[in-house]
């Protein structure tokens, strides 16, 4: 068998043993049928946790992350953003950086503070305060630990206070958005219907048939227009976009709930986005056909049929026009601003190609790493009045371990890194050193 | 009266009886894609890319190209999730068994030669029309 053949083994399975969607929470499960994952109103308490617990942690979170990625590995080369070699150094910096920040906002704000900011996405839209960042909040920073060990930098059995603090941080958000149970859509079907009815109705009621074809295709181009300029704000990430739902209607069918990230405040490039609300969002209404949908935990949907927009009945589209726009002041948004945002979404994308064009490759990491750090940190943060605090304590400055990764992760090793972090379990080193002695 | 040979096979993002008539052009650096959307029969136009990532073809994708081929990525990738939302038909990690070799030695269609992709099934053909 060739190395080609072994690698593709450990793309379709986990391991080469453990199947990805809803077969493999069930296989994980009966491998360990309490993971730590789960979360309860009392395992969210406790401050110290069990090496036990950690390990159920981390062998979860290995599996749902091949999950996530495997299908993903064999995306190719950018050609313009040097993307896996931004966010593996992010990683190691997130693991130097976010455990002190994540242990000053529970200082903050305390662990029922945590579990109130996990329930933001039930109760409000266009906010990134979302599952994505609860999800990716622990498992960054882990990652980052993964990827230093790899590089022989880090001893796996130091730092267990920062590891449980990061790991208590993520289940007191999880626990917020889902109560008891399975703290991650992997455990649940790989769906994600996070908003409550009260929030939802009022959504589902705006949204409005097509009026004929040309309609269609206008929001068709709407829609992937403002989803390819949240990509290119975000440094070619998915952090531009999520998805929540299905949403079952009365009568068949099923509702998404989508939101588009237009105009993000503090990048260098943030300019681009002037002019654009802070996020939109859609509401897409299908007819009852056939269409198997799934949600992954980073918010991204994959249907078959693949063309799920062909069975789209009803929208509506609405706006948070900045970050600190209140819920009662989301809008909706008409058919001629929405020709207005297709058009600066166009040219904002255009701007945005050609500052990338002219950027070195090392100023293209440099800011990927800062904008990925932040992306994952700053919405908590932020929401929790910790942001500028954090900021002034140093998140941006490269650290240490960041600045000793760096050569290695730019000098083309990064997917060699990444493939045994994220396809062979490599990602989650064991707390208890395996050696014999 | 024109004939169709079968010269590529990849994967298919998502699948339509419509099918993408067009003239290649492979797209291999930022000016290049730059230059191309500034041209003209963009929209009748096939690009080829080598990656599966959105960022590299963002402004050929917003300018309504006829379809995309890519030589590596899958439909799971950011372009193949982009290409499906803005329903332009999409046949990833291509291999062409008739064509010019790239600078990298992988073979492809010379620009100009006009191409169908069928994305009927699972997977993606690509048809060299000839007059």
């Amino acid at each position: 068998m060739s190395e080609a053949d072994d690698f593709m083994k450990f793309v379709e399975k986990y391991l080469a043993e453990v199947p990805g969607g809803p077969a493999g929470d069930q296989e994980m499960r009966r491998r360990d049928p309490s993971p730590f994952v789960d979360t309860t109103a009392a395992d969210i308490r406790p401050d110290k946790l069990t090496d036990e617990q950690i390990q159920s942690w981390f062998d979860y979170m290995s599996w749902n992350l091949w999950e996530l990625i495997a299908t993903r590995s064999t995306e190719g080369e950018s050609g313009l953003i040097p993307r896996q070699e931004y966010e593996t150094l992010s990683f190691v910096q997130q693991w130097s950086v976010n455990p002190d920040a994540m242990r000053l906002i529970t200082d903050k704000v305390g662990v029922d503070g945590l579990v109130e900011l996990g329930r933001v996405p039930r109760r409000e839209i266009g906010t990134k305060v979302n599952h994505i960042r609860n999800y990716a909040s622990a498992l960054m920073a882990m990652l980052g630990r993964g990827v230093c060990v790899s590089l022989e930098q880090l001893d796996p059995t130091v730092r267990r206070d920062d590891i449980q603090d990061c790991i208590q941080f993520a289940r007191r958000t999880w626990h917020g958005t889902w109560g008891d149970g399975p703290g991650l859509a992997s455990g649940r079907g790989f769906q994600l219907p996070v908003l409550e009815d009260d929030v939802l109705q009022p959504l589902l009621a705006a949204a409005k048939p097509f009026e004929d074809d040309e309609e269609r295709t206008f929001f068709r181009r709407f829609n992937g227009t403002t989803e390819l300029f949240g990509f290119l704000m975000h440094y070619d990430t998915r952090l531009g976009m999520g998805d929540t739902g299905p949403y079952p209607l009365p009568g068949g069918g099923f509702a998404l709930i989508r939101d588009h990230f237009l105009h993000e405040t503090g990048f260098e490039w943030s300019h681009i986005g002037e002019g654009l609300p802070y996020a939109v969002t859609e509401v897409l209404c299908f007819k009852p056909d056939p269409i198997q949908l799934t949600i992954n935990d980073i918010g991204t949907t994959f249907t078959k049929p693949q063309d799920y927009l062909k069975s789209l009945d009803r929208v509506a589209v609405f706006a948070r026009d900045t970050i600190d726009t209140p819920m009662s002041g989301i809008r909706p948004v008409g058919h001629d601003e929405m020709k207005k945002i297709v058009t600066t979404c166009q040219a904002g994308v255009l701007s945005m190609y050609k500052i990338l064009a002219k950027l070195s490759r090392d100023e293209k990491i440099r800011n990927g790493v800062r904008m990925y750090s932040h992306e994952f940190m700053r919405p908590l943060a932020y929401r929790a009045g910790a942001w500028d605090e954090i900021l002034a304590n140093g998140f941006d400055d490269l650290a240490p371990a960041t600045q000793e990764a760096w050569p290695i992760l730019t000098g083309g090793r990064a997917a060699e890194i990444l493939a045994p972090v994220f396809l062979l379990g490599k990602g989650f080193p064991p707390l208890k050193s395996t050696a014999v002695v | 009266m024109s004939t169709e040979t079968l010269i590529g096979t990849g994967i298919n993002v998502f699948t339509s009886d419509v099918h993408a008539v067009g003239r290649i052009r492979f797209l291999d650096s930022p000016e290049e894609v730059l230059d191309f959307i500034d041209g003209p029969d963009v929209d009748q136009t096939v690009v080829i890319s080598r990656g599966g990532t959105t960022t590299f073809m963002s402004p050929a994708l917003m300018a309504g190209v006829a379809g995309l081929i890519t030589l590596q990525g899958a439909p799971e990738s950011h372009l193949g999730i982009l290409s499906r939302e803005f329903s332009i038909p999409c046949v990833m990690s291509t291999a062409f068994t008739d064509g010019i070799q790239t600078a990298r030695g992988e073979t492809i269609p010379a620009d100009g030669s006009t191409v169908r992709l069928d994305i009927t099934g699972d997977k993606g053909q690509v048809f060299l029309v000839s007059e």
